[in-house]
């Protein structure tokens, strides 16, 4: 089993040992910074590149194949373009809020994207109320997109920012409960800790029943979450336009682009993290040499590979359905998601109290 | 009340058609892609011959174009796309003057491809082939004279 | 084509009768028409939807200055469009029409286009630089004494002032082109609609009074593009049965099989992007993938994709290919397998079922009234179908079923289409074999003059009726040429169907109207 702890503390040593303890500490937050950013645009590229990749294979085409070899360097044309566009300031809108926004949306997948945990030791923030923090700092990203759908004094953003207000608030329930059932299974907030617990089996495994529920529920409403199809409808560019982000342009629109991504990377992250046992590798039971060679893999493939899986099935979701309509999505949310959300965390309750669980 | 009616027939009548959904969709990924790969695939590319992307003048084996400047096709154009311009010369033998072709203009950028022109011309001294590469940088390129 | 003269004090009485006592119950076209010296007038084509009997009425004024003529929009709700377009081009009021504004022209437009004597100089309608102000403002006229005409009745506010406007559209990805709607919102619902045409407006009737009859034949291709076989062949039809010409056999078959692929092309593009609009982009892409092949057929045959030029006077530009029939039969077979995918990945698709099942229902009554033909008046129980009900070509050799549905909801005009498919290509199928031998024209004189007289033809379009008038004086050119457009009835239900519905509601409805922008405006 590698241990990334060994490597940070020993920057930790070389650090304390050339310089006072208290520079030594910025330094780190410094490189945590550069380190946890460079991660985020980087994951950003690749899935931009996946997406648009995995949609070309649905839809029978092969998606971007000019720009460098199979159409590598796509994203980075991408990027540069939009680098260099213009940013618009609009006329009659709430300047401060209209440029307030994106960095609020940005700021908190970057938040939530510290949260999760790479490998053993590999983790920006962890304590003992994880699970609590990761909710909180997700869940105020629906503020930028209200924002931005506020100023920028255009009618369909905000009838876009309204729709994405309800929708993400709401589907904030679910995601709660689906993470409430799995913290009662674990009976600890912290999010390594979370991790330890599955390394003899991942709970979806060690849950069963009430654990495939609430795996199910988790990812339908992460995937609300982040305004992907087919819940879509802030966006809805056939209804919308482009709904909250329409006045958007150059790099603005990009920390929405690039936030409404990384928030997917995110949910599959949490998903593989809650469910799927993060960084922890696959045991048969019984079959020690399988799982020897299981060990060989590193934790952070281990967690990558899940993760992408499953953003490759939201992905596969989002390309497969049409959209909901405005007021379905309170309907899938109130009347099926929480009510079986709740039941979900009782039975979930009543097992771990019997100990039905393996 | 039918049993898809119900909450949970309700939700397995739903789940069940998404799956459907996802199955087909998943079919598809492992397919083959049906992307044309043009401008790669030039080589390959098969363009029907009666595709019509732009009026030209078949020449004879001396290398003379067919037309007699009879301005039928200029008048069968809605569009005004062909202008014919004639010259009188004098015929050697007979010494009569005679009516020849000195210019055939024709605007790519206003033709609308009905092949009035094609059809109107007695002497099936124009036609269209298949050079459908006709992107230019200014309108003024696409005003072509036909006859060499 | 004898059209009976009314007069006008008669007709408001005279078109109830005809309406309720003789069950004239479909408008199938309200034609505009100025008779120079004689004046200014309209002619009605009625039918009636049971036994398919026709009936034509004419009535007119004499009356240049300020032409006004009784409406029959409380009649047939569908003339409330006709008759606005009516009042554009030749300046006639209608008395008691709710809604007098112009449907396509500029509101600052000076002078009535097709009127004989209309001023075309452009010192008096320049290109105008700036835009145009919204007209929200609609006037009601009345008759004060007879002929006496013109006083404004009501004045009204489509859309007022305080609510939530939106404006759908002239560019917006669900209109599928250039066409606009007004929106008055309470929260997502839509509480008031007004519609604005015009913005690909050509005036291809304008334009082929100048035409000769093969060179108006290019510009019908342009007018539903979808449906650019059907078009022409309503054009050509109708001008052989003026000149008298018999076309061959195997033209029929001919111009039967490429009506019938042409409307499976254009429901493959309706299903395609009723599935973008509703979200669903990936069976987008898979209809569009399979619409190609068609498309590769037609240029293999006519030259051309998607504006083939096909249909002649006469005949047909150019005999089929060889491989012809074994590559229709082959594409038959691969389109037959691919419907199922379309709908197990999105018309059985739970999402698209609660989003059409109940949306945008328009009853029986209302499809006759707002004479929605095609596959929305199917949708609602009509047998409108052409094929069945004027048989042209071969379509009375051979064997069909006529699609029809009972609820008229967005659900069943989607599944109409989707039958319809099936239909076309089981059409194909039964005579792609059969294509007699013979000659695929017929000669022509070289300049084509039809004989004095009116005349109409219909087909059917992809999405309705389409329908051809020529008043001819004898010359080069039609006196007046008019098509009937598949897409205006379409429109104008959408006034009554939207009402309370949602945004997004509006977007599935619009989606399976199936209505295309450029056979609206013309």
């Amino acid at each position: 089993m590698y241990n990334f702890e060994i490597i940070t503390s020993a920057i930790d040593h070389f650090l304390h040992s050339v310089m006072p303890a208290q520079l030594a500490v910025i330094t780190e937050c410094v490189l945590i910074a550069v380190c946890t950013l460079v991660a985020y645009v980087a994951f950003a590229i690749v899935m931009i590149f996946m997406e648009r990749k995995v949609c070309a294979a649905f839809q029978c085409r092969l998606g971007p194949t000019r720009v460098g070899f199979w159409g590598l360097l796509q994203v980075f044309a991408d990027v540069f373009k939009m680098l260099i566009k213009e940013i618009i300031s609009i006329n009659n809108s709430d300047s401060l809020l209209y440029r307030l926004a994106p960095y609020l949306v940005v700021l908190s997948s970057i938040l939530t994207f510290s949260c999760l945990p790479f490998d053993k030791g590999l983790q920006v923030l962890d304590f003992n109320v994880g699970v609590f923090f990761l909710m909180a700092a997700s869940s105020f990203g629906v503020l930028g997109i209200l924002l931005a759908g506020w100023s920028s004094n255009n009618k369909f953003s905000m009838i876009g920012a309204m729709r994405s207000g309800a929708q993400m608030i709401s589907y904030e329930l679910s995601i709660g409960l689906c993470m409430l059932t799995m913290v009662v299974l674990s009976g600890t907030m912290q999010i390594s800790e979370i991790v330890e617990q599955q390394v003899d089996g991942w709970f979806i495994f060690k849950g069963h029943l009430p654990a495939v529920v609430a795996f199910i529920i988790y990812l339908i409403a992460g995937n609300a979450e982040t305004n992907r199809a087919p819940f879509d409808l802030p966006e809805a560019e056939s209804e919308l336009t482009a709904g909250y982000h329409t006045e958007y342009s150059g790099m603005h629109f990009g920390f929405f682009y690039v936030a409404e991504f990384m928030n997917l990377f995110i949910v599959a992250g949490i998903a593989s993290t809650l469910f799927l046992g993060g960084w922890t590798p696959l045991y048969i039971k019984g079959f020690d040499s399988f799982n020897a060679i299981m060990d060989y893999i590193p934790g952070i493939v281990w967690f990558l590979g899940k993760t992408f899986f499953l953003i490759w099935v939201l992905m596969w979701f989002r390309w497969t359905f049409p959209r909901l309509r405005v007021d379905h999505v309170p309907t899938l949310e109130w009347k099926y998601m929480v009510p079986i959300g709740l039941v979900n965390l009782l039975i979930m309750t009543i097992c771990v109290v019997m100990n039905w669980i393996f | 009340m039918k049993f898809s009616e119900t909450y949970i027939g309700g939700i397995l009548f739903a789940s069940a058609s998404l799956l459907t959904g996802l199955r087909t969709t998943l079919k598809e990924f492992f397919t083959p892609k049906v992307t044309e790969q043009y401008p790669e695939n030039r080589a390959t590319l098969k363009i029907s011959e009666r595709h019509r992307a732009m009026l030209y003048m078949p020449l004879d084996e001396n290398g003379n174009n067919k037309c007699i400047a009879c301005g039928l096709c200029q008048s069968a154009c809605p569009n005004s796309t062909i202008i014919v311009k004639t010259k009188n010369i004098v015929d050697e033998e007979s010494g009569k003057s005679k009516k020849v072709l000195d210019e055939y203009i024709y605007d790519l950028g206003s033709c609308m491809f009905c092949q009035l022109c094609v059809n109107a011309c007695p002497k099936d001294a124009i036609a269209f082939n298949n050079q459908f590469e006709n992107a230019v940088f200014d309108r003024k390129k696409l005003v072509i004279r036909l006859n060499k | 084509m004898n059209p009976i003269f009314i007069d006008i004090k008669e007709f408001p009485q005279r078109m109830q009768e005809y309406k309720d006592l003789k069950g004239m119950d479909f408008l199938r076209e309200l034609i505009g028409m100025d008779w120079g010296e004689e004046g200014l007038g309209v002619i009605y084509i009625l039918e009636n939807s049971d036994t398919h009997e026709n009936l034509e009425i004419a009535i007119k004024t004499t009356d240049r200055e300020h032409p006004t003529l009784p409406t029959v929009c409380h009649l047939w709700s569908v003339a409330e469009l006709y008759e606005r377009e009516v009042y554009d081009f030749f300046g006639i009021h209608f008395t008691d029409h709710p809604d007098m504004r112009r449907l396509f022209l500029r509101n600052d437009w000076v002078g009535y286009p097709l009127r004989k004597d209309y001023d075309e100089s452009e010192a008096i309608n320049p290109v105008r630089m700036e835009s145009e102000i919204t007209e929200d403002v609609q006037r009601e006229y009345e008759i004060k004494e007879e002929a006496e005409l013109k006083k404004i009745n009501a004045q009204t506010n489509r859309i007022s002032g305080d609510q939530y406007v939106i404006n759908i559209g002239p560019q917006h990805p669900a209109t599928h082109g250039v066409l606009r709607f007004r929106l008055a919102l309470e929260g997502e619902e839509i509480r008031k609609i007004d519609i604005h045409c015009g913005y690909i407006h050509r005036g291809i009737e304008k334009m082929s009074e100048k035409l000769t009859y093969p060179q108006i034949l290019g510009l019908t291709d342009r007018l539903d593009y979808l449906s650019a076989h059907q078009n022409r062949h309503a054009l050509c039809m109708c001008i052989e049965k003026a000149m008298g010409i018999e076309v061959t056999d195997r033209t029929q078959y001919i111009r039967t099989i490429m009506d019938e692929l042409q409307r499976i092309d254009s429901h493959l593009l309706f299903l395609s992007c009723a599935a973008m609009d509703l979200g669903a982009i990936t069976a987008f892409i898979y209809g569009f993938r399979d619409r190609e092949k068609i498309l590769d057929i037609f240029e293999e045959v006519t030259g051309g994709r998607l504006i083939q030029n096909y249909n002649t006077i006469g005949g047909v530009q150019a005999d089929i290919t060889p491989g012809f029939a074994k590559k229709v039969k082959e594409y038959c077979e691969y389109q037959k397998s691919k419907i199922k995918e379309y709908n197990d990945v999105f018309t059985n698709n739970i999402i698209t079922q609660l989003r059409m099942k109940g949306v945008g229902r328009i009853t029986l009554d209302d499809a006759i009234s707002y004479g929605c033909t095609g596959g929305t008046g199917r949708a609602s129980g009509w047998a409108c179908d052409v094929r069945k009900r004027h048989p042209y070509a071969i379509y009375d050799k051979v064997e069909f079923k006529e699609i029809i549905y009972k609820r008229g909801d967005c659900y069943d005009r989607f599944k109409v289409r989707i039958d319809e498919i099936k239909e076309s290509i089981h059409i194909i199928e039964q005579i792609i074999d059969n294509i007699p031998e013979g000659d695929y024209k017929v000669k022509t004189k070289p300049i084509i003059r039809i004989p004095e007289g009116q005349y109409t033809a219909a087909v059917e379009g992809s999405r309705g009726e389409f329908g051809v008038f020529i008043e001819s004086h004898g010359e080069k050119s039609p006196y007046r040429i008019k098509f009937r457009p598949m897409g205006l009835p379409l429109i104008a239900a959408m006034h009554k169907i939207l009402k309370g519905t949602k945004i997004a509601d509006l977007i599935a409805i619009g989606a399976t109207l199936d209505y295309v922008i450029p056979d609206i405006d013309r």
